[in-house]
């Protein structure tokens, strides 16, 4: 074993958090009970930065994170967090605090899903949820809560 | 060498009020890639600075246990923090956090093998490199080990060590846990490690999930670390000691009783 540090390095990760196989050697146990603490601090660090998505969903979130986040490689806690809030927008399973969340991240930001979000320059009006949120010159305002 | 000196905490916006008012305190931690060198600092970091707090970026994302070399524009912002915050040395984890283009989004252990002393070693000498102060390197809390060992604990740690000249960051929290988790005695790592390179201490709480000890920083410190600050303390002059907290923070009572209990084990100057 040597010179393939590197691609023992990659192997451990996919198997951490995309859902690749356990490289030979490792004791599953202990390698599972690192990857579920992965996911539990994953889901604390996104709900710091959702923690309105979070809280709608109360008791629910870590679970809903972890069913989503699971296999899934971080693309950071702003853009996870928005991923999953725009599925839960379009199952319409998103929390009314969540849909007034995302509204305003939207109204706030461009987000093509892809490449980091970046502030919006125009003004601008979205809408997630039943919830609307518009941004002028920088200020987001909630224009319209979501239906309770 | 001079140092972080005393009881410190880590300062987190979510406490910056809380650490504003202590009166003792003498130094903190701030987690180096929150820091933006070039624009203000965050409130409350400014105002310790001009207390003449000593404040040490702390780095979590460096990856100097990565088989590829180190990220040229992650230690340069590193080496920023630094100079923006006149800080007395910087630290990073012996970890990586990504491999195969893929984050981790945590510490991950590293093969204790000489293959990975050499990646580590190249890459905490690019590192310091460019670093205006010391760097410190901190072993990290893990819940497996690789299969092909070659070195244990202490000689992985010693070696790399020894060719970097890199000060120690011992967090007694994860010596507590690895201990725990692999059924070793935490005072016989203790006893083979290079104290005498010790730059400052971690201490922080855990929880038990499933079997294992887990590292959480979100829990009160647990007697049992406590008891290893105090073997620590014996084994050399105290070193300074900085309490770690990450979310769930608690009121300010509790926090205030923990900085406590480390000036009561170690000897130093209560800072509440």
């Amino acid at each position: 074993m040597s010179g393939d540090l590197a691609a023992r390095q990659a192997e451990l990760v996919a198997a951490l958090v995309a859902g690749g196989p356990l490289p030979p050697g490792f004791a599953p146990a202990p390698v599972e009970a690192a990857r579920r603490a992965l996911l539990r601090k994953r889901s604390g660090d996104v709900a710091r930065h959702w923690p309105l998505l979070a809280a709608g969903l109360g008791a629910d979130w870590p679970a809903t994170f972890t069913a989503w986040a699971d296999g899934r490689p971080t693309n950071g806690s702003l853009r996870d967090g928005w991923d999953l809030a725009r599925k839960l927008s379009d199952q319409g399973t998103l929390p009314p605090l969540g849909a007034e969340e995302l509204a305003a991240r939207e109204a706030a930001s461009h987000y093509d899903g892809h490449r980091p979000p970046r502030p919006r320059r125009m003004p601008a009006v979205a809408r997630a949820g039943g919830a609307v949120a518009a941004q002028f010159a920088g200020r987001v305002r909630l224009l319209r809560p979501a239906p309770r | 060498m001079t140092g972080p000196a005393g009881v410190g905490i880590g300062w987190r916006p979510e406490i910056a009020g809380f650490v504003a008012g202590l009166p003792g305190l003498r130094f903190v931690e701030v987690v180096a890639e929150t820091v933006t060198p070039a624009g203000p600092l965050p409130d409350g970091l400014a105002e310790l600075r001009a207390r003449g707090v000593d404040v040490v970026p702390h780095g979590v994302r460096l990856s100097l246990g990565g088989a590829e070399p180190v990220d040229p524009a992650r230690v340069t912002h590193l080496a920023a923090v630094a100079a923006a915050l006149d800080a007395p040395l910087v630290s990073e984890h012996i970890a990586f956090v990504r491999a195969g283009g893929l984050e981790a989004g945590h510490l991950l252990p590293l093969p204790r093998s000489r293959e990975a002393v050499a990646a580590v070693v190249a890459n905490v000498r690019r590192t310091q490199a460019e670093l205006p102060v010391p760097l410190a390197l901190e072993p990290i809390a893990a819940l497996f080990d690789w299969p092909d060992d070659e070195l244990d604990e202490a000689d992985f740690l010693t070696e790399i060590l020894d060719a970097t000249g890199a000060l120690l960051l011992l967090d007694v929290a994860n010596v507590h846990a690895n201990a725990r988790n692999r059924g070793d005695d935490p005072t016989a790592l203790l006893d083979r490690l290079p104290l005498e390179r010790i730059a400052y201490a971690h201490i922080a709480g855990g929880a038990e999930h499933g079997g294992f000890y887990h590292d959480t920083h979100t829990d009160p410190v647990p007697a049992a670390v406590l008891d290893l600050v105090r073997e620590l303390c014996q084994r050399r002059r105290p070193p300074a000691l900085l309490l770690e907290r990450d979310g769930h923070y608690p009121p300010a009572a509790e926090l205030r009783a923990e900085l406590d209990a480390l000036a009561a084990a170690s000897g130093h100057p209560v800072v509440t």
